[in-house]
């Protein structure tokens, strides 16, 4: 070994060569030693300030927006859904060119491109380019292949029955919060609890990574079942909409109520809006004024005059007013009637509306009775409808003897449709008032009940005898000599009254020659089913109640029996009969009505009709299988095997009627 | 030693350290690739199977570069750099090279391309040695042992820019300071020379936009992290995310992406941010015994040749490692120069197995077997080749 050594020269130059290669083996060794000391640095001493920045990058909170609760009507049928659609957003730091890339986006979504650039432009990482998409708009914007675009599904709030009851059911904005109605007023219930998942998403934008994905029915909102009938519901705002467009009158409202229950079956406003298309309506177009706005109601307010005052025992049946032949100056004010009328009974003043002799029989009453009984008739007092902002109306206390005399006929007061109605349904609820409600239950996902309304009596305004006694007079305005000839029906008994009130001209403060016609009326008179109140704003053919709103009132009250299936008056008073003979009131008042309606679905086995199946203990998908097949719309809560299904298996139901299913998974 | 049949004895050290590298280096190309593969080409295996395969001809170079040893290539030295020059000639017509990212660099073969470059640093390598070797105490002088190399080397530099490589351009003007300063060239010639290379090197910079940017970005890589400095940012972000231990293996997320190149040239911020601080510390090691193990062959060469030879060779690998790290951690600016062994590329993997080989082969040959087993305790083995 000692020669193979010397064979390798031994220079002078070898020692310097050695030396020189480590030195560089050195460099290199410190070289190394400095990156490991870099790594030092940033792994160890600046690992958290750089760990964020790269969360930052692509840990997302990713907000699932809870699916927003439906709303139905009585019987089931959707009036408010959600239903899931694409929104476009774009991370503009990945585009190449943002304003090339705004120019091409604005012309696939119809955008504005300098809007949409100066939006793009304005962002780092994120900018919604267009939200709640159509998926032709997403086709062809995944057509451009620009990089950074991500795509997400954002529900989009959708009223399949478009304009019907809109202005109830309200509407919700583009962030998916109600604006208007009982999407506002049930925001909270609706919306339920958004979700919030820390998810990691790549360069491109995707979500990925997201561990553990909620139960969609965990976070969904709760639904609200209206007393809304959508069928009645369609008749109102139908027969509202010829009233108003036939008078050319400026708008008009219409509202149907069960006067047994308080549940309000119908409630129309006219004009109308489409909730599918908010951006295109005008503010005052989608203002629910049937439930929220007070007004001066006019004549329909002197049944309650009288019942107070026959009530009160102030005045009898039989007694006689006498009208002034058309004029009577109280004070410095003149009271006039559309005709001269000498002596008339009370029915007789409400058949023919006289002003003079309500309010004569106001006076008899006295001005505090006259208040107490409009506020015992829940005037004057919000009636506690879950809508926002409803109004209360006002009874001011009549000092001045003309203030006294106009209240008896229902100027000077002012009262919301709802209030009006509910007041009326008390007349024909054998003088019970009962609690108006137009939301009958509120329903978590999980199937608890968040809410229920139930018919709830307020309290007894005149007794069921004096209340009889007024129905049976105010079946005498239908009649050929009362004002409203032309809200008779031929099968049923109809009683109600006109009102044609002055309008307060707001500017000049005093009444203008605007008028409010208007006509309630309930039926079958002897056992009244509904309440219908129809009021037309500022009609311009005719003025009078009897001529423009009684004729909405009998089409909304024809279809109205029709479809609650109530079996015709057995005696109808001729329109000619002079004076209508006091019918006795039917026996059957004790039968609770909403019985009589499912008998009479059953008992007649129509056409349409199916029996629900029995699907307890089956899972979910056969059951909902099961259901479809039996041409019924199954609606789920919550998962598993089904432990409960309303309505009850071997009932008789509607063809399409919603049948719930509780799902509950065995432990 | 001489015969073909007598065993090769040869460096285990070094044989594991490099063979440890090659398989970090699988496991990370497959790591960091997978996703954008299967985004990209529909096959999260392509990068890994092209890597694999590079790695079983790296294995066929390697035992290649050991069998025929370093002294056979002091003939190949003139026929290597002439191939080498063909083939630096041929990249650059269009039709043969391949452009990729807006630099030609790859002459593409039927089953694979062949990046000339890489084969460039190995021939330069062999040549300068062959040639310092032969000058012996000429070095010193200007005419005979610095100006023809200084010249050659700008001739294959200039190849290299006209690619462009700027990467393996640097590359090749280091390993000829260093293989010049090793062998006894005037300190004055090389620092003059490099004095004088100063405004041609800004001259080259400020004059490409591209390269500006990349100095730009080096300098403050936060302030552009969403254009030029993008790269860097992300693999500090990587980095730094990994910490002591990592996020695990497989469970980076820059790759995802983020960080463009993740499989090739940044590939140790994928390494720093799934294995963390001791994954740096590992390749830290493994780099450190490759070092430490070539120059000790180098120096105990039996010739001056390979003295060179080995220097060169573990130099290319030093340069390359050290660099390639400072770059992905922000010390240096962006080169375009990959981890050796590790970051994915078959030229370049088949290229620095062979010259493992030689090194290897120096290494056995610089000591004898008796001597070896009693000075390293042991860390020689005996193979039957």
């Amino acid at each position: 070994m000692r020669d193979f050594k010397a064979a390798r020269a031994p220079e002078p130059t070898r020692k310097w060569l050695r030396l020189r290669v480590r030195l560089l083996a050195f460099f290199f060794l410190a070289l190394l030693g400095v990156a490991l000391g870099r790594a030092v640095q940033l792994q160890v001493y600046e690992r958290d300030k750089l760990r964020g920045l790269a969360q930052d990058q692509y840990v997302r909170q990713i907000e699932i927006p809870a699916r927003r609760g439906d709303i139905f009507d009585r019987r089931g049928t959707p009036l408010a859904q959600s239903v899931e659609v694409d929104s476009i957003w774009v991370d503009p730091s990945l585009l190449p060119d943002v304003k090339q890339a705004a120019r091409s986006l604005a012309r696939a979504l119809k955008l504005d491109a300098g809007e949409l650039h100066a939006r793009l432009g304005r962002a780092r990482r994120f900018a919604w380019v267009k939200r709640q998409v159509t998926p032709r708009e997403v086709e062809a914007v995944k057509a451009l292949k620009l990089p950074g675009l991500g795509f997400t599904k954002e529900p989009r709030r959708f009223y399949p029955q478009r304009e019907l009851a809109a202005h109830v059911v309200g509407m919700v904005g583009t962030d998916g919060h109600g604006l208007e109605g009982l999407e506002l007023a049930f925001e909270d219930e609706l919306s339920g609890q958004n979700s919030r998942l820390s998810g990691f998403r790549d360069a491109k934008g995707r979500k990925l990574l997201v561990s553990g994905a909620p139960d969609v029915f965990e976070r969904q909102g709760a639904s609200v079942t209206l007393t809304i009938d959508r069928h009645l519901q369609y008749v109102s705002e139908k027969a509202l909409a010829r009233a108003v467009e036939e008078s050319k009158a400026v708008a008009g409202m219409a509202l149907v109520m069960e006067p047994s229950t308080g549940e309000i079956l119908a409630i129309a406003n006219h004009p109308r809006f489409n909730p599918n298309t908010p951006a295109r309506e005008a503010r005052a177009a989608i203002r629910n004024r049937a439930a929220l706005d007070a007004f001066e109601p006019g004549s329909t307010m002197k049944a309650f005059v009288v019942a107070a005052a026959l009530e009160q025992k102030a005045i009898q049946p039989d007694q006689l007013f006498f009208c002034e032949n058309g004029k009577w100056l109280v004070g410095r004010h003149t009271i006039h009637d559309t005709h001269e009328y000498a002596w008339l009974t009370p029915q007789r003043v409400l058949q023919v509306s006289s002003n003079i002799c309500v309010a004569k029989i106001g006076q008899e009453l006295g001005r505090e009775r006259l208040v107490q009984a409009y506020r015992d008739f829940g005037f004057g007092e919000r009636t506690g409808l879950a809508l926002p902002g409803e109004g209360r109306g006002s009874i001011p206390f009549p000092k001045a003897e003309v203030s006294l005399a106009t209240q008896s006929f229902g100027q000077g007061m002012s009262a919301t449709a709802v209030q009006l109605t509910a007041a009326w349904a008390a007349l024909a609820n054998g003088g019970m008032l009962m609690r108006p409600y137009l939301v009958s239950k509120v329903v978590d996902p999980d199937g608890v009940v968040l809410l229920e309304n139930r018919p709830t009596e307020v309290r007894q305004v005149v007794s069921a005898r004096t209340a009889r006694r007024v129905v049976e007079m105010l079946e005498s305005v239908v009649a050929k000599e009362g004002t409203a000839p032309r809200a008779a029906m031929a099968d049923y008994r109809v009683a109600g009254k006109t009102g044609t009130a002055q309008k307060v001209d707001p500017v000049a403060r005093g009444y203008s020659d605007k008028r409010l016609a208007s006509f309630v009326g309930m039926v079958p008179a002897e056992n009244p089913r509904v309440v219908i109140l129809v009021v037309v704003d500022e009609p311009k053919t005719d003025v009078y109640g009897g001529l423009v709103a009684a004729p909405a009132f009998k089409e909304i009250a024809t279809a109205a029996m029709a479809h609650l299936a109530v079996p015709p008056s057995r005696e109808v008073p001729l329109p000619s009969t002079a004076l209508p003979v006091a019918v006795q009131p039917p026996p059957s008042k004790a039968v609770p009505v909403r019985t009589v309606v499912e008998v009479a679905v059953s008992e007649n086995g129509e056409p349409g009709a199916v029996r629900v199946p029995d699907v307890v203990g089956h899972a979910g998908r056969e059951a909902v299988t099961k259901l479809l097949s039996a041409a019924l719309e199954p609606q789920l809560l919550g998962s598993g095997r089904v432990v409960s299904q309303t309505p009850a298996a071997g009932s008789l139901v509607e063809k399409g009627a919603r049948v719930t299913l509780e799902l509950a998974t065995r432990q | 030693m001489k015969a073909a049949s007598s065993p090769v004895r040869f460096d285990a050290l070094l044989l594991g350290a490099v063979l440890s590298l090659v398989s970090l280096g699988l496991v990370m190309v497959y790591s960091a690739s997978a996703v954008m593969a299967q985004e990209k080409l529909g096959d999260s295996l392509y990068f890994l199977t092209r890597q694999m395969v590079a790695a079983g001809l790296g294995v066929v170079a390697m035992a290649v570069g050991m069998k025929v040893g370093w002294r056979k290539l002091a003939r190949l030295a003139y026929p290597l750099l002439l191939v080498t020059l063909v083939l630096l000639v041929l990249v650059l017509i269009p039709g043969i090279g391949t452009t990729a990212g807006g630099a030609r660099r790859w002459i593409r073969l039927p089953g694979f391309s062949l990046q000339p470059a890489e084969v460039a640093k190995f021939a330069w390598v062999v040549y300068l040695s062959y040639s310092l070797a032969k000058k012996r105490e000429k070095v010193a002088t200007f005419s005979v042992g610095f100006l023809p190399h200084l010249m050659l080397c700008g001739l294959l530099v200039g190849l290299c820019m006209l690619q462009p490589d700027f990467g393996s351009s640097v590359l090749l003007v280091f390993l000829l300071f260093a293989l010049l300063f090793a062998a006894g060239a005037r300190l004055s010639y090389l620092v003059g020379s490099v004095l004088l290379a100063l405004p041609l090197a800004y001259a080259a910079v400020a004059s490409s936009p591209y390269r500006m940017k990349r100095i730009l970005a080096f300098l403050d890589p936060w302030a552009h992290r969403h254009d030029i400095g993008y790269q860097v940012a992300e693999s500090l972000m990587s980095i730094g995310s990994g910490g002591l231990t990592g996020l695990g293996l497989g469970d980076g997320r820059q790759k995802l992406f983020f960080l463009p190149e993740a499989h090739t040239d940044f590939i140790f911020a994928i390494i720093g941010e799934e294995l963390g601080l001791m994954g740096v510390l590992l390749l830290v090691i493994l780099y450190g015994v490759v070092i430490w193990r070539g120059i000790r062959a180098s120096m105990a060469a039996p010739e001056t040749f390979g003295t060179y030879l080995g220097l060169g060779l573990t130099s290319i690998i030093a340069f390359q490692a050290t660099v390639n790290m400072c770059v992905a951690m922000g010390l240096l600016p962006t080169k375009g120069l990959t981890l050796p062994f590790v970051s994915y590329g078959g030229t370049s993997l088949v290229v620095l197995m062979g010259a493992a080989g030689v090194l290897l082969s120096l290494s056995a040959s610089s000591l004898p077997v008796s001597n070896r087993a009693s000075r390293t305790g042991g860390d020689m083995r005996e193979v039957a080749a």
